[in-house]
């Protein structure tokens, strides 16, 4: 009796690990609605010195990478 | 954004601006930019405007997905990257000399 108590907690415990892994799939990352040979949406934002910089500033002057990153004191 | 940094001459030269942007606070920028030498602008998307424009805003993390759009002096963008591909600056770089960018 021992040993089927235990072969049933064993099962119901494996069940449980397998709801909760199914569970922790995570949502789809948000695809980007800019594609190439689009324009790109301009902007005015802050920088770290608190000058605003625009993205138009740069237009018929210079390329410009623009880097989207997560957060701050990070790396990457 | 300190590996961008790092090929920041080679980006200069193919006539490049790095403009990093996420959706920390400018404070939290600054402190950033000082302690890891990041010279280049790194622009504060407070609330996620300009996140959420690009398609970006993941709200799992609150934060945006990691990218790097290439722009051209046109206005028009050249490349994307996402993810892995964005953190490597290299990609970027190379991506400058595949269309010909400071020639």
């Amino acid at each position: 009796m021992k040993m089927f108590r235990t072969a049933m907690l064993t099962a119901a415990l494996g069940a449980v690990c397998v709801a909760a892994v199914a569970q922790d799939k995570k949502p789809a990352p948000p695809e980007p609605t800019i594609k190439v040979g689009e324009t790109a949406p301009d902007f005015k934002l802050t920088d770290q010195n608190g000058k605003d910089v625009r993205l138009s500033d740069f237009r018929g002057k210079k390329n410009v990478a623009l880097a989207f990153y997560v957060f701050a004191f990070t790396g990457g | 954004m300190k590996s961008f940094q790092s090929q920041l001459a080679k980006l200069e030269a193919a006539d490049t601006q790095v403009l990093g942007v996420s959706m920390d606070s400018p404070f939290s920028n600054k402190a950033w930019a000082d302690s890891i030498g990041v010279t280049f602008p790194l622009l504060s998307d407070w609330g996620g405007d300009t996140t959420r424009k690009y398609g970006l805003y993941n709200s799992t993390y609150k934060a945006a997905r990691r990218a790097t759009f290439l722009i051209g002096k046109d206005g028009k963008v050249l490349e994307v990257h996402l993810d892995k591909q964005a953190v490597d600056p290299h990609n970027v770089v190379e991506a400058c000399e595949r269309h010909k960018l400071g020639k």
